[in-house]
């Protein structure tokens, strides 16, 4: 883990600023008869048009530019010929490169109408990747951010994934420290300003179990039930957490970080 | 996209074709058959070495060893 200068994180919030609009544009797009093919292509172009790179495509020889994950899917499901139904339940992974700086960020829409618990497991996921974000400040753990994220997702009766960790971002995709989404408070690394972490909760409305399909990345919930995944890059500032796809929130930026 | 989550364990016994026996820190799967990974830049480990492993999702009893650590 480096801790980012100011002119680093603007260019971090540039790369999650393009993420997050272009996965704006895929949530409208998710609709029933869409491949999920084609809406990899419209993540490539949106990427291509912003000047960014994508950051997947290639990454231990991940084969496309969207991870897009469908129902029981939990994350890393790769693009194809599969058609969006209605009811479906759709994770949107995605992430770009800006002057050798990442941004990733994944959010879970519903394709037409979606049940009941869906509805209630995207939106209880969101609110753990808030309860986590609510914990980056300089003093607090990492260990803070997974506790809080695993009581909120508990709270309501569903499970968190603990085969799949966020992580650092910076230069890389993949930075030090990992960020597990559950676990005892006040453990794991300290927080400190300049850091940017992917926090990125995994929630299944079922038991917490996942295993990797045979394509070697697309990994589900073993007991077939629904999975939410949310993420969200953000940078701790010395006043508390920056999600850096938005503008920075507090003053005087440039005399810290 | 997420990572995969790596883990604190010690090793406590060598098995054929460089794999090793590692007890894990984490509840749930208290030992794991582990190889080294290439990216690793581990050699040779030894009974009691605390070492970091990345779980396999394919099989819960396999993990692959990425790096050693100070403690579990």
């Amino acid at each position: 883990m480096i801790s980012k200068s100011w002119g680093e994180l603007q260019k971090m919030h540039r790369a999650c600023r393009i993420v997050v609009d272009t996965l704006e544009v895929l949530a409208r797009a998710a609709e029933p008869g869409v491949t999920t093919k084609e809406l990899d292509r419209i993540a490539r172009d949106q990427i291509a048009k912003a000047g960014a790179r994508p950051a997947f495509l290639g990454y231990r020889g991940y084969p496309a530019t969207l991870c897009i994950s469908v129902n029981e899917e939990v994350v890393h499901g790769i693009p194809g010929d599969r058609r969006l139904q209605d009811g479906d339940v759709v994770g949107l992974d995605l992430g770009c490169v800006v002057d050798g700086f990442y941004g990733d960020a994944a959010r879970t829409v519903g394709v037409g109408r979606v049940s009941d618990e869906a509805r209630r497991l995207m939106s209880v996921t969101e609110e753990a990747l808030h309860a986590g974000i609510s914990m980056c400040r300089p003093g607090n753990r990492v260990g803070d951010i997974g506790h809080a994220v695993q009581r909120r997702a508990e709270a309501e009766g569903f499970s968190v994934v603990r085969e799949f960790v966020g992580h650092g971002i910076g230069t890389s995709l993949h930075e030090d420290p990992q960020v597990p989404n559950y676990g005892p408070p006040g453990r794991r690394e300290r927080l400190v300003p300049g850091m940017c972490l992917a926090i990125e909760p995994m929630v299944n409305a079922g038991r917490s179990d996942v295993r990797v399909l045979d394509d070697g990345w697309t990994a589900v919930t073993t007991d077939g039930s629904l999975s939410a995944h949310f993420e969200l890059s953000v940078a701790i500032m010395p006043e508390g957490p920056w999600v850096l796809s938005e503008p920075c929130p507090y003053a005087a930026r440039e005399a810290h970080a | 996209m997420p990572e995969g989550a790596r883990v604190g364990g010690r090793v406590v016994q060598q098995l054929p074709n460089a794999l090793y026996r590692v007890e894990l820190a984490s509840p749930g799967r208290p030992q794991v058959t582990a190889h080294v990974g290439g990216e690793s830049g581990l050699l040779r480990l030894r009974p009691g070495d605390t070492v970091e492993v990345e779980l396999s999702p394919y099989d819960p009893g396999r993990g692959r060893i990425v790096g050693r650590r100070n403690g579990v």
